[in-house]
């Protein structure tokens, strides 16, 4: 098992390193961090282009200026934007951000998915099984930035109508201000309240795919001989799905679920933008394409390819930890 | 499916800890607090890119948040006001300053309130207008300058700044004169800053700290301020892109009525903007106008009140008069008579408003005290007939389709525009069929590298195009117009992307900017006006909109659609 882990990390460092040069040469020959300041009225001296191009060392060859942002990354530096502001910084700031919208809604994606995976295939045709399997279409066809709209105006409104006052919020992680003033269960109250909704309509997208992998990998395994052979040495239905059943058809979820939280420390683009929640997404669309900012978008290549390295990796691990068969070597 | 007791307890201790734990995990700031003076909060969300820097000299500072953090933080001699004028600060100041012109110099007197002290009880003197001109009055560094600077404009004519009474007298020479001479030590992006926290020994090292700036996780120098508001650190949180201004209490003047006004990052998504108004996360909100929006939000009254202006960005056709078929004015000139811009400005901005005209003065916007009708008469109704027959004069004939031709060359002309901007791309679409009753074939293009660099082939600066549509942000003052129309001299193409010009214009121009007194700026410039018209390089067509929208608890919210922004008077605001 340690050597596999160590091959596999050793692999994805060859790939981290491919995509990084990749990246480098889209963003090196399309972005031009200087075309902010060209249509400045009045056009500012030529002194300040010269003087910005060599701080952001535009003037390098191309190899130079990618073997720069390497060896610094290599060294936890991942530069500065092209406003000055280091990179790492940043990243570490945002991912903690990030991190703090998915995890409750990963958390409830994935019991919600097993659960409802496992009704609807024990329970298969049955009412049930058609009414999740219609809300879970449903959900996997609507547009996230609608539904998120949606939420915002029914669920938030209504029940902060219902209650008279307002205890869901639409926008960022608390109360602009309030951590200024206000402490203990009043500030806590408050960020769940800014938590909730992005947290619903996480959950409620990522649950609703995730359940149909579980669904059909619960309803393969329920068919198996092994678990008739269970039934028949006198175990309880309900023990065979569970101990026999669930465990097994748990495999394919692992991987659809550990690639589904590499990709979401990427950031959930759009949830980040509805519910203005200043993450990784918003990072890259805004601060590294729209600014022009090489730094910023390599920064974000490296820090969520890991992730997603990271999380396959613990889904080969859980394999083996799932099915005592599969030794990984 | 029934889960056992434990299994349930483990679940819901799981994703309890878990929304507890993200949801204890940002940063809290502590400190702060309730400011003694002023009641209320208003939270006002900014839809544009927040800041990295607060320095507004440099590039990393330019940024419309950081004007609109800075409306009223640091001393300013002049404001701009919602009707364009410019008017002297009258807290700061106890007279309206004097400017007098003598031969080849001029001489401007400034006096400072003798209350006037920065938020640590420094006394603002001039010596910091000296020290505010010794930092932006070169970019050069064998001068003892700094090329991290934007601007150095005006700053570069004065010859020396003086103190007298105590500091609290001012006397700026300029040489030669400055046209815009109000517009030095005025505004959010040129205020007066304060020396004894920002001078440096060396001018070496003043630049250093000019290019570092004031990055915002660690806010302005020593928490300054010199105007009703004041930023300090620790109401900085740059993770969730908000800031807390509270009433400045060394203020001398007029104090804030509320207690704190927050700026809050929102993105540029406006149904977040909406949404964000109705359930009162927001109370303020000056977003790009769009026509759903507006929409929207004029369903929320009377909860909401909004207003639609016109500010002092105006978008316009430049010709490119080095394309060969641009090249010859009758060309262009019947490009503007097949044009219907009054049906441009129904189709584009006058959705939005019933005030919306077309533009017809290079220089001065429709509300501007200073505007006049300039454009000739053949202009104001399209004329395709008129468009033909100076095709026709000038060799070229129309072919099958009716689309002109010339030596076997069709009259196609590309217009370039920004990519993804629906106002300009229905701007251009509705040109289109307008053209072709006139012989003309005109096609759109989205360009990314509009505004790139002049490496960059298709660049404005580079020439890589026929006809561009844009816009450019004026402002009350005219120093920024002579890049545009002045004649391109070299290599330097200044802003004059349609690379035309005539001497009689250029020294119009080199008189105007020595002309410190308004009536003769507004003389000068309606005469390079009509010269414009007649070289046809640019053709102007609407001002643009701004949009601000409020919570109707709030009194004595005014649009500024001017840079110096909606939060121009936030000190006055109050709140039910």
């Amino acid at each position: 098992m340690l050597f596999f882990t160590i091959r596999r990390i050793l692999a994805s460092v060859l790939v981290l390193l491919v995509s990084s040069f990749l990246v480098f040469a889209l963003c090196a020959a399309s972005f031009d961090p200087l075309s902010n300041y060209y249509n400045l009225n009045p056009r500012p001296p030529q002194a300040f282009f010269d003087n910005l191009r060599e701080q952001l060392g535009l003037n390098d060859n191309f190899f130079v200026r990618y073997w720069n942002w390497l060896s610094g990354a290599l060294t936890g530096d991942f530069g500065t934007t092209v406003n000055g502001t280091p990179v790492a910084d940043q990243l570490g700031t945002r991912l903690m951000v990030t991190g703090r919208m998915i995890v409750a809604a990963v958390i409830i994606a994935v019991i919600l998915a097993i659960v409802i995976g496992v009704i609807g295939a024990v329970r298969q045709y049955k009412a049930s099984d058609y009414v999740f399997t219609f809300i879970a279409y449903l959900l996997i066809a609507l547009p996230v930035f609608w539904f998120a709209a949606l939420l915002k105006e029914f669920v938030a409104g209504g029940i902060n109508d219902l209650l008279g006052s307002q205890v869901l919020y639409t926008i960022g992680e608390e109360t602009p201000g309030l951590s200024l003033y206000a402490s203990g269960w009043e500030l806590w109250s408050d960020r769940l309240g800014h938590l909730v909704l992005p947290t619903i309509s996480l959950a409620l997208l990522s649950f609703a795919a995730w359940s149909r992998f579980q669904r059909a990998a619960m309803l393969d395994v329920l068919g198996s001989d092994y678990m008739r052979l269970a039934r028949a040495k006198g175990l309880t239905y309900r023990r065979t799905v569970l101990k026999h059943g669930l465990r097994n058809a748990l495999i394919p979820l692992t991987t659809v679920v550990a690639l589904g939280i590499g990709t979401l420390f990427g950031g959930a683009i759009i949830t980040e933008t509805v519910f203005v929640w200043h993450g990784m997404g918003e990072y890259l669309i805004q601060d590294g394409i729209r600014n022009n900012d090489t730094n910023v978008v390599l920064g974000w290549l490296l820090v969520s390819a890991a992730f997603v390295v990271v999380f396959n990796l613990v889904a080969d691990l859980l394999y083996a930890v799932l099915d005592p068969r599969i030794r990984l070597s | 499916m029934k889960l056992s007791k434990r299994t349930a307890m483990l679940v819901a201790t799981g994703v309890t800890g878990a929304m507890v734990l993200s949801a204890c995990g940002g940063d809290s700031d502590s400190g702060g607090g309730e400011s003694a003076s002023g009641e209320g909060r208003v939270v006002f969300g900014e839809a544009t890119d927040w800041p990295e820097n607060l320095f507004p000299l440099i590039s990393a500072g330019n940024a419309t948040s950081t004007a609109d953090i800075e409306a009223e933080l640091l001393p300013q001699a002049y404001e701009i006001q919602p009707d364009f004028t410019v008017q002297w600060n009258d807290e700061f100041l106890t007279e309206e300053p004097t400017s007098e012109v003598v031969g080849d110099s001029q001489t401007v007197t400034y006096k400072i309130n003798p209350d006037a002290v920065w938020s640590d009880g420094t006394p603002i003197t001039a010596d910091d207008f000296e020290f505010s001109w010794r930092m932006q009055r070169s970019s050069d560094p064998a001068a003892g300058g700094c090329p991290a600077l934007l601007s150095t404009s005006g700053y570069d004519q004065m010859t020396a700044v003086e103190g007298a009474d105590e500091g609290k007298t001012v006397t700026v020479t300029y040489s030669p004169p400055f046209a815009d001479w109000q517009s030095s030590f005025a505004g959010n992006n040129s205020p007066v800053f304060p020396a004894h926290l920002m001078d440096k020994d060396t001018p070496e090292a003043l630049c250093e700290s000019i290019s570092t700036g004031w990055p915002i996780a660690d806010g302005l120098p020593g928490d300054i301020s010199g105007g009703p508001w004041q930023l300090k650190k620790e109401n900085i949180n740059v993770g969730q892109q908000i800031v807390v201004l509270t009433p400045n209490e060394n203020y001398w003047g007029e104090k804030p009525q509320l207690a704190q006004l927050v700026i809050q990052g929102i993105g540029n998504d406006p149904t977040t903007a909406v949404q964000g108004l109705s359930s009162g996360e927001l109370n303020v909100i000056y977003p790009q106008p769009q026509l759903d929006l507006v929409d929207q939000v004029q369903g929320l009254e009377p909860n909401v009140t909004s207003e639609i202006n016109f500010g002092l960005s105006f978008e316009h056709l430049d010709f490119n008069t080095t394309d060969p078929i641009l090249s010859d004015v009758n060309v262009r000139k019947a490009f503007a008579l097949a044009l219907n811009r009054q049906e441009i400005v129904d189709q584009t901005v006058g959705q939005f408003s019933s005030d919306a005209q077309v533009l017809n003065n290079h220089i001065w916007k429709n509300n501007q005290p200073e505007y006049q009708d300039n454009a000739p008469a053949e202009y104001n109704a399209p004329d395709p007939e008129g468009a033909k027959a100076l095709l026709q004069q000038s060799g070229w004939t129309p072919g099958p389709d009716g689309i002109f031709t010339k030596g076997g060359q069709r009259l196609s002309i590309r217009v370039d525009t920004t990519a993804n901007n629906p106002l300009r791309q229905t701007t251009i679409e509705v040109m289109i069929p307008q053209l072709a009753a006139a012989g003309i074939e005109a096609t759109f293009n989205a360009n990314p590298d509009i505004f790139a660099g002049p490496d960059k082939p298709t660049s404005l600066i580079a020439g890589g195009f026929q006809a561009a549509l844009f816009a450019w942000v004026g402002n009350p003052f005219v120093s920024s117009q002579p890049p545009i129309y002045q004649q391109v001299v070299g290599d330097a193409v200044g802003q004059n992307y349609s690379r035309i010009g005539t001497p009689e214009i250029d020294a119009l121009f080199d008189q105007l900017m020595v002309t410190p007194e308004r009536e003769q700026q507004v003389a000068i410039t309606n005469q390079i006006d009509s010269l414009l018209w007649e070289q046809m390089g640019t053709l102007p067509l609407y001002q643009k909109p701004t949009f601000i929208a409020y919570t109707s608890n709030i009194e004595g919210v005014e649009d500024n659609p001017t840079q110096a922004g909606p939060l121009w008077n936030a000190s006055t605001w109050t709140v039910q």
